[in-house]
């Protein structure tokens, strides 16, 4: 069996680099790319769709489709780590450290014993101990929330310089990521709940999926984002600006989402109790 | 303008060459994190500071913003980059590395 995989491979590789024989050159300014597209883009791109940046409206306008299905493979990734690794079972570690908040002394609980009534005084630390770091925490908490504003000042200004959603959102949840590991895991889910990244999540996806559709009801074709120009109450050519935008936006949501759901699932081994 | 900003980059670059030195001669994990994450940001300040003089040349609103942007960078890496060293440091002491002493082979 493994034999017939291994030919199948080589097969399937040499087929491949058979394939790219017949590639123009590399460069090769006679080539259909270099000849129709790419001048299109330099040249058009301003008056088409009023965005400076070619980049982005090549990946958000000219070549929607394929950021759509980028944006959902990072679903199905989400998706994936959460089928495979969430446990739904409740059942937490034997025992529980807690720490009480003004002297600094951690008291450990087994599985069954009873609770001393006083536990409020008491936080809950993870059982594989980090100690509290003042310094860590509060510098992590001062830059979070600059983290998080320069992310949306990424999604936003994507058309004039680098960036976009892709970058964003990824910057976005990297911020809550980075609370998850300067405190515990507890805090940052606190904040953005399970159910909170299970809604983004598809939410991007379908913002992004929902602008193509609208733009199908209202006469244009799927991803077409003049159509909106109806209902944006603009010129055809800034609608389709503002249509990437709003196609960011969603891009943005879904990365964030997924990446918090990732790490959350990866980091406590899907028992999102206590992790890392 | 100019004369000032080639003055500070060159600061910038003494901090630098001073930073990559120490990484490579101190003797243990420790000590080598000392020029790391001091003369780095200093080295840094001098180097953003002359950048954003320089790109004052010509004085209008677009050149004065992307000069706060770069003293934004430097202020967030005087936050982030003592903080990054000392969680770096924490978590060797935690792992029960012990500081070098003198007269020890260096490592």
């Amino acid at each position: 069996m493994k034999i017939i995989g291994l030919i199948i491979a080589v097969l399937t590789g040499a087929l491949l680099i058979y394939g790219t024989v017949d590639f123009p050159e590399w460069a090769d300014p006679a080539s259909p790319a270099s000849t129709h597209l790419s001048p299109h883009f330099i040249e058009k791109t301003m008056e088409e769709t009023s965005v400076p940046n070619i980049v982005t409206a090549v990946l958000a306008d000219y070549r929607g489709y394929d950021t759509m299905f980028e944006t959902t493979v990072i679903f199905a990734a989400g998706v994936v780590c959460f089928f495979l690794l969430r446990i739904l079972k409740k059942e937490g570690p034997r025992q529980r450290l807690y720490r009480h908040a003004l002297t600094g002394m951690t008291i450990r609980i087994r599985d069954g014993e009873k609770r001393p009534s006083v536990l409020d005084e008491f936080e809950r630390i993870d059982t594989m101990w980090t100690p509290y770091d003042v310094i860590i925490k509060t510098v992590c908490r001062l830059l979070i929330p600059f983290i998080q504003l320069f992310a949306l000042y990424v999604i936003a200004h994507g058309h004039h310089s680098p960036g976009g959603g892709f970058q964003g959102g990824v910057i976005l949840g990297a911020s809550i990521i980075l609370l998850a590991i300067s405190q515990d895991l507890r805090t940052a889910i606190k904040r953005m709940s399970e159910k909170v990244d299970a809604i983004l999540s598809p939410a991007g996806v379908f913002i992004y999926a929902g602008t193509g559709a609208l733009c199908l009801l209202l006469g244009g074709n799927f991803l077409d984002y003049s159509a909106l120009a109806s209902i944006l109450h603009v010129d055809p050519v800034t609608a389709r600006s503002h249509g990437i935008l709003i196609v960011e936006i969603g891009v943005g949501v879904a990365v964030m989402a997924t990446l918090i759901w990732i790490y959350n699932n990866v980091s406590s081994a899907g028992k999102y109790d206590e992790g890392l | 303008m100019n004369i000032i900003a080639t003055f500070l980059l060159i600061c910038g670059l003494i901090f630098f060459t001073g930073g990559a030195v120490g990484i490579l001669r101190f003797p243990d994990f420790y000590s080598r994190l000392h020029p790391a994450g001091k003369l780095d940001t200093m080295g840094l300040l001098f180097m953003m500071l002359a950048l954003s003089l320089f790109n004052l040349h010509h004085f209008s609103l677009g050149t004065l913003l992307t000069s706060l942007k770069i003293i934004l960078i430097v202020v967030f890496v005087f936050l982030s980059s003592p903080t990054a060293v000392h969680a770096i440091v924490d978590a060797g002491v935690r792992a029960g590395l012990a500081p070098w002493t003198k007269g020890e082979e260096r490592r």
